[in-house]
């Protein structure tokens, strides 16, 4: 059986659909304690790989296992992994109390139990009504109950924000972090680092079904020197006594200020004092884990900039 | 597995499927069973009054004494299992295009554990829906029919026996086919087509060839042998010696043309049913549900 150990761990997993290459040879490993997002543009494999460790689609080649185990060994899996995933249906003719007694049966846990995940998500009041008439946020809620109902270790929800209002999203970020906070682990996909930077803790990014960053999102964020930008009086004296203080990265904006690497921005300001320069204006630039993101994960379905039209000759008529 | 067993049952009775099948089931059951009994009303209104001595003497009893009833029971069931095949057909087909397939996996120990369960669940299901099928078919014939057309004590109770039992192995057919076609109306056109009009030409191609044993190897042919045959036995056990040739006619009759033995075709059925669910199962257990 599972060694209960809460590790998700995948290790040079790779899906081959016909031609196409879904997953790429992609590894790591995800701990309990702290919510990991999973992020990659859209196609870039994120949906095959949460597939592929939830055992509903088979790898071509690595393995990727929870508590040590490929998802068929896990005994009964709904109590130790649960997962929302896109395109994940109901029976419209069923209701939500209904549709959740019948996986709590499967599962084996008692009727009570999907009362309480239906009260859990929000949508005691709907209980009796039939699942064809949610919203889209309300299936996603339904559909987290239903990964909540065998209260299991691990969970991995594929773009659990999409169809969420703000609120919606705003209380399932809480959800989660306490969640994990509890000691158990949770893997959360998005295409989009913005709608997630607040939630996770650690990041795992994809592209082309490779790996181009995995590890805290704080490693992330230091990935990437910050700059001190400042508008000085004389640009060239106080470049001078910078470097003189050892700071050798700056270079001049176009708009003419002046960038800093590797310090903060009372050290310039210091620097400036000393030299007898006036500081007109000085700002830390802030850390654009958006732009980081794209860079990482750009190309893969690259468009061209619209080419500007040529000019018309206007003639042939006076 | 019983938790499964336990899943897949609510599945069924959570949504309206089971009886917004059940009552055309019913409905049509009832009206071969009317009917039934007023064709034989009628033949053997007819037959007593005409020159039929020779019929007569070859059957031992007179015509009023005919149980005329067997054949069109046999005729009922065989078209009123076509529903709970249908039935069966949406076990796993319908849950793949509603992807609701997808949460039965993910709560399930395995892929196999899920199919069984759910054989079972629709295992009790043909057994319910041939239950209701010969208690309306029943209704229908003592209703139109005298006395002395319907079978006694024993024959009912063989009758109901191969009645829930056709019902049971058509419903798993279903299920197999379903598994092999995911797609709910793919399957379900394919079953009504095969058994409805594909099968029936491919009887008459056979007999017309001379080669009628085939027909009892058939699906269709032996899901009718089963119940046609135990109809023909009951008929001839009351009618003293019947030649071979009369035997023969009877069997066509009751829709048990070059039909096996009643239990040898429910084997052959059986297998057929387990052929199907095999590969059905193999598609289902390699398939990516993605």
């Amino acid at each position: 059986m599972h060694d209960g150990s809460g590790l998700i761990a995948v290790q040079n997993l790779t899906k081959q659909f016909g031609p196409v290459t879904a997953v790429q040879n992609l590894s790591f490993t995800v701990s309990p304690g702290s919510v990991t997002g999973f992020l990659g543009p859209n196609g870039a494999g994120k949906t095959t790989t949460l597939r592929m460790l939830l055992g509903l689609v088979k790898p071509t080649g690595g393995t990727a296992t929870i508590n040590g185990r490929p998802f068929h060994q896990l005994g009964q899996p709904g109590r130790v992994v649960g997962a929302v995933l896109e395109a994940q249906g109901f029976h419209p003719a069923r209701s939500a109390r209904n549709h959740l007694r019948v996986y709590a049966a499967a599962i084996g846990v008692p009727d009570a139990q999907a009362d309480q995940v239906l009260g859990l998500v929000g949508l005691g009041s709907a209980a009796d009504r039939k699942v064809g008439g949610f919203s889209l946020g309300m299936k996603q809620r339904l559909a987290l109950a239903t990964a909540l109902l065998g209260d299991p270790q691990v969970l991995v929800l594929d773009e659990p924000a999409n169809g969420l209002d703000p609120e919606g999203i705003a209380w399932l970020r809480t959800f989660l972090q306490s969640y994990a906070r509890m000691g158990r682990t949770v893997l959360i996909s998005s295409h989009l680092l913005a709608e997630v930077e607040q939630t996770v803790d650690q990041v795992v990014i994809i592209s082309r079904g490779q790996t181009m960053f995995y590890g805290p999102l704080e490693q992330l964020r230091q990935s990437q020197q910050r700059r001190v930008l400042v508008q000085p009086s004389d640009l060239n004296a106080l470049a001078t006594a910078l470097r003189a203080e050892g700071v050798q990265a700056i270079e001049q904006l176009p708009d003419g200020r002046l960038a800093v690497s590797g310090v903060d921005s009372k050290q310039v300001a210091d620097s400036a004092l000393r030299a007898g320069v006036s500081i007109y204006g000085i700002q830390e630039e802030q850390v654009d884990l958006e732009r980081l993101f794209f860079q990482l994960t750009s190309g893969q379905y690259a468009g061209y900039a619209p080419a500007p039209a040529p000019f018309k000759q206007q003639g042939g008529w006076a | 597995m019983g938790n499964l067993v336990q899943a897949e049952l609510r599945k069924t009775t959570t949504t309206g499927l089971w009886w917004g099948l059940l009552i055309p089931t019913a409905v049509l059951a009832l009206g071969w069973g009317l009917a039934t009994g007023l064709l034989g009303q009628f033949f053997v209104d007819f037959a007593s009054t005409s020159d039929v001595d020779d019929v007569s003497d070859f059957l031992g009893v007179t015509p009023d004494q005919w149980k005329v009833s067997l054949f069109g029971i046999a005729r009922a069931i065989n078209i009123s299992t076509i529903f709970p095949m249908v039935f069966g057909a949406m076990a796993v087909s319908g849950e793949i295009n509603r992807r609701t397939i997808t949460t039965t996996f993910l709560t399930s120990p395995s892929r196999m554990h899920a199919m069984l369960a759910k054989m079972l669940v629709y295992v009790l299901w043909g057994a319910i829906y041939g239950l209701v099928i010969m208690l309306f078919i029943a209704v229908g014939v003592v209703f139109t029919s005298d006395s002395g057309q319907l079978p006694d004590a024993g024959g009912w109770a063989m009758l109901t026996l191969v009645c829930v039992l056709s019902s049971i192995l058509m419903t798993m057919l279903g299920v197999g086919v379903g598994a092999l076609i995911p797609n709910v109306a793919g399957t379900v056109v394919l079953l009504l087509l095969y058994f409805l009009v594909i099968e029936n030409v491919l009887h008459l191609v056979l007999a017309y060839l001379e080669v009628p044993s085939v027909i009892g190897f058939l699906p269709n042919g032996s899901i009718n042998g089963l119940t046609g045959s135990v109809a023909v036995d009951l008929f001839l056990s009351s009618a003293g010696v019947v030649p071979p040739e009369i035997e023969d006619v009877l069997r066509a009759i009751a829709g048990a043309g070059g039909a096996l033995d009643w239990w040898w075709s429910g084997l052959v059925f059986l297998a057929w049913s387990g052929v199907v669910f095999a590969g059905g199962w193999a598609v289902t257990q390699s398939k990516d549900i993605t």
